[in-house]
């Protein structure tokens, strides 16, 4: 008997509406789905089909219309303000397409950031974020700012900033979205080991079929509702 | 975050726009210098008014004189009256509320002689138990501790003058120190009969007392009244029978009663209880009232024209503020994002405000005390020009702007809560700011 892989997330007929004057978009429309400790899952569709609005979603950064995410037992849209925030601290690890790096502070300072709010010893703070940079390659550039660094480098450092704090979940929305092939791939296989490492469940926006391969399992969306779910790799043991 | 963490990441915002924080600084100096300056000016015309007064007498004193200035209705000179002032008087406002004592004052001019050299001084004769009530300065030398006969004679610090020798044609003057040397006293008020020695009384018990910047215990001597009185009794005895009566006779009526009250806030109540009985009085705290409401006044309008300087750095700090929310919308969204506390948000920005308070108030300070200095300094012509009419200002020590120290702890203080209070509606906005647009803005 293998060992019960607990669910990690749980969105429950997740519906999110827009307002543009007059008019009312859907963007997600009853979505439903699972993923489970130590997925990587991938939400796969064109743009404009609501994947990144789903990730919002599940991430607590834009509120939902109706419908239920939980995530480790807990209903993040019923929670506070600054519940959330602590909640995001400690569970939840963020890269961008866009890296959305600090640019007036260095690779290091970056990196320290999620835990700076953590409240984490300022020695410890540097030890482990050193320590990232150096995972990720980047040892020679701990005194860059942004500007001064490659796409690719930028967003090794994104990788490091989302992982230092070693999240239970890491969101990527389009992480190589901005990159060549050849770095994308190098990125790909970083966020792979890293999650690895720890058993870290991983959430990754693409549009890009090849980047799907990455996955345990994908969630084709198209206008905003889920059309399949490929399981790639049976995590959970669902099937 | 820690408060050390937010500190610094505080920090590092403001010095990242070094100019744009300098520029904002500068206001909140300049905020800062205009209050200071303003208020230490006000403070030091009322301490000027205050000292001026002084010096003519302890402000907790009511004088009552036998020929008593009458003001009219709008404070001026209205003329005079004489007024008895008896024994009965003294009685009655021994037993008014506040009154802490009360004498009775003989106020006559007396010769000293040493040899043959002479030379004179006013002396106040009055209650000699009462010396410590009327706040007497201490001594220079000499004993004021009195004894049965209570012959004491005490000499303010500059009451006495050279003493001279009139016989054989120009004076010839002579130095006396009243500590050492042997000193007699008498009386000039009238020629001593033909064929009696003229009266002198050798003295004893002379002390000196300290200089003070009070004319009243500067230059007068002062002696117990009964004493006096027996000194003078004995001089008349030395006058022919006219002038014996008028020289006993004016020791019936004192020429003035000298009362102290127990604080300065009540002695326009003894004053009014004496205007009762009919009485004239004066006090120099009467004097000093629209003094200080003037002064006053005038510290108002200085503190105005510097709070509106204030308000205007205030002003600018919100705009830096805003401005550098604006530039860091993205910062803040990613800050978000990464699970920063709203909170934490808000008191960064608060922190950076108060900041810019803090440090202008810090400079504003140190400059204010250069400007105190120059104004002290240099400002005697402005000041002059500004006052003319006021004969009291001694221009040369006069301080025209004087900084108390609980100013700058002030002036401090509220610089930060002008920062504090002009970086709260920014701070509040930038708690607003949505993640996810945040994180859209190019930045």
């Amino acid at each position: 008997m293998d060992k019960v892989i607990p669910k990690v997330i749980e969105v429950k007929n997740a519906k999110k509406v827009y307002r543009m004057g007059e008019e009312r978009i859907l963007a997600v429309n009853n979505a439903s789905f699972d993923i489970y400790q130590g997925e990587f899952c991938c939400l796969f569709g064109s743009s404009g089909s609501g994947k990144s609005t789903l990730l919002n979603l599940m991430a607590g950064i834009e509120r939902i219309t109706s419908g239920k995410i939980i995530i480790k037992g807990k209903n993040i849209h019923r929670m506070s303000e600054r519940g959330l925030a602590k909640f995001r601290q400690k569970n939840l690890g963020f890269v961008f397409q866009s890296y959305n790096l600090m640019n007036s502070m260095t690779a290091l300072e970056n990196v320290e950031l999620p835990l700076i709010f953590k409240r984490i010893r300022t020695k410890k703070r540097k030890r482990v974020a050193l320590e990232m940079l150096q995972k990720v390659g980047l040892a020679n550039r701990v005194n860059h700012r942004p500007k001064e660094m490659s796409g690719g480098q930028q967003q090794r450092v994104g990788i490091a900033r989302a992982f230092v704090a070693k999240p239970e979940i890491v969101f990527a929305d389009e992480p190589t979205g901005n990159l060549d092939s050849k770095t994308t791939s190098e990125v790909m296989r970083l966020i792979k080991e890293m999650a690895k490492e720890n058993n870290q469940t991983i959430i990754m926006v693409t549009h890009d079929r090849r980047l799907a391969e990455y996955a345990d399992k994908i969630i084709h969306i198209f206008d905003g509702e889920i059309q399949k779910i490929e399981i790639i790799n049976d995590v959970g043991g669902s099937l | 975050m820690k408060i050390s963490d937010l500190m610094k990441m505080g920090i590092k915002n403001l010095s990242r726009r070094k100019a744009r924080t300098l520029l904002t600084v500068i206001g909140v100096v300049i905020g800062t210098i205009s209050i200071v300056v303003m208020i230490s000016i006000g403070i030091g015309m009322n301490k000027n008014f205050t000292s001026q007064v002084m010096e003519q007498g302890s402000l907790t004193t009511i004088t009552v004189t036998t020929y008593a200035d009458l003001p009219s209705e709008d404070g001026e000179y209205g003329g005079w009256k004489e007024q008895k002032l008896t024994d009965e008087l003294v009685e009655m406002i021994k037993q008014m509320e506040n009154v802490r004592a009360v004498t009775p004052v003989l106020q006559k001019y007396i010769i000293l002689y040493s040899g043959k050299y002479e030379s004179g001084v006013s002396v106040t004769a009055m209650d000699s138990t009462l010396y410590n009530e009327f706040e007497f300065p201490p001594l220079e030398f000499g004993d004021m501790t009195l004894n049965e006969m209570k012959d004491n004679i005490i000499f303010g610090s500059d009451s006495i003058y050279e003493f001279y020798y009139w016989g054989g044609g120009a004076g010839k003057s002579k130095d006396v120190d009243i500590s050492k040397d042997k000193i007699s006293i008498g009386f000039g008020d009238f020629m001593t009969e033909q064929g009696k020695k003229v009266f002198k009384q050798p003295l004893n018990n002379v002390s000196k007392l300290m200089h003070t910047d009070n004319w009243e215990y500067d230059y007068n001597a002062f002696m117990d009244i009964e004493y006096f009185k027996m000194l003078y009794l004995k001089y008349a005895k030395t006058l022919k029978i006219e002038d014996r009566k008028k020289a006993i006779s004016s020791l019936e009526k004192y020429d003035q009663i000298k009362i102290n009250v127990n604080s300065v806030s009540n002695v326009t109540k003894v004053q009014e209880q004496i205007k009762e009985l009919g009485y004239q009085s004066s006090s120099l705290a009467m004097y000093l009232k629209p003094m200080q409401e003037a002064s006053k006044m005038l510290q108002m309008v200085l503190g105005s024209v510097g709070a509106v300087a204030m308000l205007v750095s205030a002003i600018s700090i919100a705009n830096t503020m805003i401005m550098s929310i604006y530039e860091r919308t993205k910062e803040i969204g990613i800050m978000k994002v990464l699970g920063c506390v709203i909170k934490d948000i808000k008191k960064l920005f608060l922190f950076e405000a108060a900041m810019i308070g803090f440090l202008g108030g810090i400079v504003g300070i140190t400059l204010s005390y250069l400007a105190s200095w120059l104004i002290n300094k240099f400002g005697a012509p402005l000041f002059q020009a500004l006052l003319s009419g006021s004969n009291m200002y001694d221009m040369g020590s006069t301080k025209f702007s004087v900084i108390p120290i609980w100013l700058p702890l002030l002036a401090a203080g509220f610089a930060m809560v002008v920062g504090v209070v002009s970086g709260y509606y920014p701070a509040k906005r930038a708690t607003k700011i949505s993640a996810i647009e945040a994180m859209k803005t190019e930045g």
